[in-house]
């Protein structure tokens, strides 16, 4: 990811009210971790495994705060059953972006599955989506997105493809 | 010593602290013995430990405390260390071990062989840990950390066994709305958004 786009992504975050972050990296991620990390408006919590973050983002919810999670969709498929029983059951939201990696563009064939079960498992879980792959799009996307997981008290996720994470 | 005897013995010492409690018998017990808006009964195995520390981070002058399990934080172990190197100043970490996946029917956990859930947590960064084997040790430690301002972890080894209680009458959305408005109004903060309908609104375009 280019250092432009990691800045845009962390301004729409706090623009769109995002006060409150946790990461797990990946190669594709690293600049907008380590931007998120040096930003002082956004609490920053690096967590071990992802489904740790959505517990913690459910957490900060609870206490006020607005969270997202940034991970890579095998994050997303690991944190399926966190996201139902801490987020859906309840009605927790928490605005999720997603690098999706084994997309279009993929060189990698080890990422193959993974990026082929990312969209049907998030049909699956009725979690609205949306994909990003243009720089103009990153900012409308979050706002909106963001308003969605507020007003509906569900998780909502960005889909970053490989054009956004390059 | 129980884990009921426990929560007994700790449930007069409660004023507003706000309690997250792992999935089985605990929510039940706690429920029973401090019935209050700041209880959070969490309907999942693992998370406990991360939802106390998402909690203690965005409110970091109210006092959190979670009642976890040996079964629950074997699933998140990795959640020991991002709490202490956070460190959180206002969290205490309850971990009640019997040894034991006790709702599941009791089928031993890996505590009851070699793990040491203490020796982990110090392992990840948490300076201050006890492991309380009686109930005046348990009592100590909590009193200790209840008036620390620090992260603490304390391990109740305890027996299998739930208090004779009531099953508690919450469930997990009402439970949320009844905690969600106690922080809006202890907090004077807006969680929940709402929108006014446009028939209501004279300003509405």
């Amino acid at each position: 990811m280019k250092r432009e786009v990691a800045a845009e992504i962390v301004d729409s975050l706090k623009e769109a009210g995002v006060d409150f972050v946790a990461t797990l990296t990946e190669a594709n991620l690293h600049d907008l971790v380590m931007a998120l990390g040096e930003d002082t408006a956004i609490h920053h919590v690096p967590v071990t495994r992802e489904e740790e973050g959505i517990g913690i983002c459910a957490g900060a919810y609870l206490g006020g705060k607005k969270p997202a999670m940034v991970m890579m969709n095998a994050g997303f498929l690991l944190s399926a059953n966190a996201l139902a029983t801490v987020c859906m059951h309840p009605g927790i939201p928490v605005l999720m972006l997603i690098g999706h990696s084994g997309g279009v563009g993929e060189e990698n064939a080890g990422h193959a599955t993974v990026g082929a079960l990312t969209e049907p498992v998030l049909q699956a879980m009725h979690i609205v989506y949306e994909k990003v792959g243009r720089f103009e799009d990153i900012r409308p996307t979050i706002r909106d997105s963001q308003m969605l997981a507020r007003s509906s008290r569900r998780p909502t996720a960005i889909v970053l493809n490989k054009q956004a994470l390059r | 010593m129980k884990r009921y005897d426990c929560l007994r013995a700790i449930a007069p010492r409660f004023g507003d602290e706000l309690v997250v409690t792992n999935l089985g018998a605990v929510r039940h017990e706690w429920q029973a013995l401090r019935p209050h808006p700041g209880n959070y009964h969490l309907q999942n195995l693992g998370l406990t430990s991360s939802m106390a520390l998402g909690l203690a981070l965005a409110l970091p002058h109210r006092k959190v405390v979670a009642f976890d399990g040996d079964g629950s934080l074997l699933l998140n172990l990795g959640s020991l260390a991002t709490m202490a190197n956070q460190h959180p100043a206002n969290l205490i970490h309850i971990v009640f071990d019997n040894e034991c996946y006790e709702s599941s029917r009791g089928a031993p956990t890996a505590t009851a062989g070699q793990a040491d859930l203490a020796a982990v947590a110090r392992g990840c960064g948490f300076t201050h840990v006890v492991t309380a084997k009686t109930l005046a040790e348990f009592e100590e430690g909590f009193q200790r950390a209840s008036k620390g301002n620090d992260l603490y972890f304390i391990l109740a080894k305890v027996e299998a066994g739930a208090g004779d209680v009531p099953a508690a009458a919450l469930d997990s959305q009402e439970n949320k709305y009844r905690f969600v408005r106690y922080i809006e109004q202890s907090e004077n903060l807006k969680i929940l958004t709402s929108t006014l309908s446009r028939a209501s609104d004279p300003h509405a375009k």
